[in-house]
């Protein structure tokens, strides 16, 4: 396996500066994205779910067309996780701050259309950021492939039945190893998946299955070939390098960042992962010249 | 006790989809097309067949597609 494990330079020549300045200047920088409540955060999470939620009675009373809201409830379920994935590093609220009961609030429902069990995301993201890239323990190393579509099939190819599931399997091993969480995470994982089969079955077998295909089955489908390819694949591509400046890139999309769901910046979230997505680009921009120095990959720039 | 239903259940997985959700998801996508159901069968035997016979497909060759 060719990885690569690259750490910054310690050492600095004479002139410039030492990496201990350069690490104060990159957490001064840093600090001043970090703390304000991410209002915008929150109100994507909970207003997509609301629209989400929305479609399902406007199409069932005729008021909506199916084919206007299936697009529609597919764009929900691809921007449903990222207000989560904030919820994951709490940076709604840490715990015992007083919002923090809104931090897990946001957390849990609002990856509902996507039926991503909160818990079972939180502890295999924490992975991920600890072990980025690292073939054996990096729970998303699956979508390493050589280019972008190879990417999406390999993510289809992952989720078809008896194929091994990652999370399930770093869960399992916390699990048997006494973690109480990861227990707790499988249990709520298990029941929001069977609830989300369930749900489908009923709605199916009561006249709606044309509905719940394109509202949520089809949708979900599309979710997360385009959430693994943006959120997993193009910032770390080509995965052959770990270490905190080298295991995550900045890159340039050709439809631009809004399509790739801020994800040129996904650098910034590695290195402060406090920093909330909408504060992402401008964090970059201002630490532009720290991460030249550190050596980060800076595709395309 | 929910870890042994599910351990039981789970590779039966595709053929209860193929029964739970592909079979009315066929009939009513044959309804709504006006697509006529072969052999004097009606939409949902249709779709049952089919529904089935695809999730038994998946499950013993280990993917859908």
């Amino acid at each position: 396996m060719n990885i690569a494990v690259t750490e910054p330079v310690t050492g600095a020549p004479a002139g410039e500066k030492s990496d201990r300045e350069l690490a104060r200047e990159e957490l001064t920088i840093a600090r001043k994205y970090i703390g304000p409540f991410p209002v915008v955060m929150a109100v994507w999470g909970l207003g997509n779910l609301v629209c989400w939620l929305a479609l399902w009675p406007l199409v069932m009373t005729g008021t909506l067309s199916l084919w206007i809201a299936f697009p529609l409830a597919t764009l929900n379920v691809a921007l449903c996780y990222l207000p989560s994935h904030e919820a994951q590093h709490s940076n709604y609220a840490k715990s015992g701050e007083p919002l923090r009961w809104l931090n897990e609030f946001i957390g849990y429902v609002s990856t509902i259309p996507l039926v991503l069990p909160f818990k079972t995301a939180r502890i295999t993201h924490m992975d991920h950021h600890t072990y980025t890239n690292d073939p054996e323990r990096d729970p998303d190393y699956g979508v390493k492939a050589a280019n972008w579509w190879q990417a999406i099939l390999t993510g289809i190819g992952r989720r078809q039945p008896g194929q091994p599931n990652a999370y399930g399997k770093l869960l399992r091993a916390k699990a048997e190893a006494g973690d109480e969480t990861a227990k707790r995470a499988m249990m709520e994982g298990l029941a929001q998946t069977l609830s989300f089969w369930v749900i489908l079955t009923a709605l199916a077998w009561s006249g709606y299955a044309i509905e719940a295909a394109l509202l949520w089955w089809l949708p979900r489908h599309i979710g997360m070939s385009y959430i693994s390819l943006f959120l997993s694949w193009f910032p770390h591509h080509p995965m052959n390098e770990q270490g905190r400046y080298r295991n995550t890139r900045h890159f340039h999309y050709w439809f631009g960042n809004v399509v790739s769901f801020g994800m040129e910046h996904h650098i910034v979230h590695h290195l402060h992962p406090g920093i909330p997505l909408n504060r992402n680009a401008a964090a970059y921009r201002e630490l532009r010249p720290i991460l030249e120095k550190r050596g980060c990959r800076l595709d395309g720039v | 006790m929910i870890g042994k239903i599910v351990q039981t259940l789970g590779p039966w997985g595709p053929v209860l989809f193929g029964i739970g959700f592909l079979a009315p998801l066929i009939a009513q996508s044959m309804e709504a097309l006006e697509i006529a159901a072969p052999f004097g069968l009606s939409f949902i035997q249709t779709g049952l067949l089919i529904g089935a016979g695809l999730g038994l497909a998946a499950k013993l060759r280990g993917r859908w597609i």
